[in-house]
């Protein structure tokens, strides 16, 4: 399937729904080398610039570890969301920013009219996923993994002579690792990995179920230039501190969104029948009356139902049954508090929830 | 005549037709649920119902997808598969035999011979 300019597999030969009870029960590992990754000197005039849109305190970023965040426009729109790190490479202190591949114009427009000497690693480095209860014990048969890194933690380890990336973290809800690792010793890695008898390769489809049951948002679906960090319901991730700074682009809508009552609202729904809720379709009240669409759906392993996330405007009342149109039926939908399903990150790891 | 089970016929969209006295069972092809990807949903048609060649009578939802499928001929609707109710995944284990989905009494036999024989529809997916 053609995804972001890339030929990705949807799924391996046991299907989207094997993969992800694989991902929940015991691990799985999804290659992401279509993502951005960039590394940018942690140099004082390249974050002050960076910081007209990043909504973070790029200079106090804690040393080893990741931040979610995004790139803004001047109205406070996501251009992009993305996690960004402190890390330093062969005694050099880089921002590692691992960035949407649907996104990667846009971003690196910035990022290089910022930093202009801005390393783009992913062309000589593969992106790849473990994530699952079972990520930590297979992969610490083949990397050193300190026993005290937490969720959102990352260092520099070592694989075949080569540096790698990893950090603790990913898009699934469970615990796991993201590794950044050269090209040349990519294929041997994950080989190494796929001995594990209880791992196996993942594709977007599980991706996909595996980030909605956690309730994360996913770029072009939640998130888009129209929508602000706060409208989407993550103003958790933007730094409070920098609302009030006038170098932040959109930072008056912020602050002005944080004080008042929003539009609309990010909701999460279940289905009450066997029928499919997908991106796009409608919901309606019980008169009728328009009240907001769906971003995501999907399939829920975990649940069984069908499972999605929309925006409704907000002066619904939640106690209202909703309706969604599915092929040009009214069926009824219930509101589920968002995550569907638990995160299971390694302590301190709540940055999400 | 006696009771003959005829050759399995296919439509362009990807459905399989055998026939039995006069009465045609209906399902995806094996192709179909391929590319579908894990089948966790079928919206039986109704037992009854006169249809026409092309109409959408029923959809079945995969994860990736929700897709139509046709009636390849006119006819009644006489029987549907209501085991596919409970485990729409028969059709991933046995698309062409035990994830059968409905049954017809056909109207006119010749839109049947009009269908792709089995290597037609074989060259038709490799085009």
């Amino acid at each position: 399937m053609p995804f972001a300019g890339f030929n990705m597999p949807i799924n391996y030969k046991t299907g989207i729904i094997n993969e992800h009870k694989n991902v929940r029960n015991h691990s799985g590992i999804f290659d992401v080398s279509h993502m951005g990754q960039i590394l940018i000197e942690n140099n004082e005039s390249y974050l002050h610039k960076l910081e007209k849109y990043i909504p973070l305190q790029l200079k106090k970023l804690t040393k080893n570890r990741s931040h979610y965040s995004f790139l803004l426009n001047k109205d406070g729109g996501v251009i992009d969301d993305l996690i960004i790190s402190n890390i330093d490479i062969k005694d050099k202190s880089y921002l590692y920013i691992v960035y949407n591949a649907s996104r990667k114009k846009e971003d690196e427009e910035i990022f290089i009219s910022c930093a202009p000497n801005a390393e783009k690693i992913y062309e000589k480095n593969c992106l790849f996923a473990i994530q699952g209860p079972d990520s930590i014990n297979v992969l610490k048969n083949i990397i050193d993994i300190p026993n005290n890194m937490n969720f959102f933690d990352i260092l520099i380890s070592k694989h075949d002579k080569n540096e790698i990336i990893v950090s603790r973290s990913g898009y699934t809800g469970e615990d796991g690792f993201e590794l950044s690792i050269p090209n040349e010793s990519a294929e041997n890695l994950i080989n190494l990995l796929l001995k594990n008898e209880n791992t196996m390769l993942c594709g977007l489809g599980s991706r996909d179920s595996l980030r909605l049951e956690a309730g994360l948002s996913l770029y072009g679906h939640e998130l888009n230039e129209k929508i602000t960090p706060i409208e989407a319901g993550l103003s958790w991730a933007l730094d409070k501190e920098r609302l009030e700074d006038e170098n932040l682009n959109g930072n008056k809508v912020l602050s002005d969104q944080l004080k008042n009552k929003l539009s609309n609202k990010k909701i999460g729904l279940i289905s009450t029948s066997k029928s499919m809720l997908r991106d796009g379709m409608t919901l309606f009240d019980n008169n009728n009356n328009e009240i907001g669409k769906i971003t995501s759906g999907c399939f829920s392993p975990n649940l069984n139902k069908s499972i999605a996330i929309g925006y409704i405007i907000s002066e619904f009342n939640t106690d209202n049954p909703i309706f969604c149109e599915i092929r040009k039926k009214l069926e009824l939908v219930k509101i589920n508090n968002l995550p569907f399903v638990k995160k299971n990150y390694k302590k301190n790891g709540s940055i999400y929830e | 005549m006696g009771a003959y089970m005829s050759e399995k016929k296919y439509t362009k969209d990807h459905e399989w037709v055998s026939i039995e006295n006069e009465i045609a069972t209906i399902g995806i092809s094996n192709h179909a649920q391929e590319s579908l990807g894990d089948i966790v949903f079928i919206e039986l048609p109704s037992v009854g119902n006169s249809v026409k060649a092309k109409d959408e009578i029923c959809v079945v939802e995969s994860v990736k997808a929700a897709s139509d499928i046709y009636a390849p001929i006119d006819g009644e609707i006489i029987e549907v598969n209501n085991n596919l109710e409970n485990d729409a995944a028969i059709i991933n284990q046995d698309a062409e035999n035990e994830g059968w989905i409905f049954k017809m009494k056909i109207s006119d036999s010749n839109q049947y011979s009009e269908l792709m024989s089995e290597d037609e529809y074989k060259q038709f997916l490799e085009q």
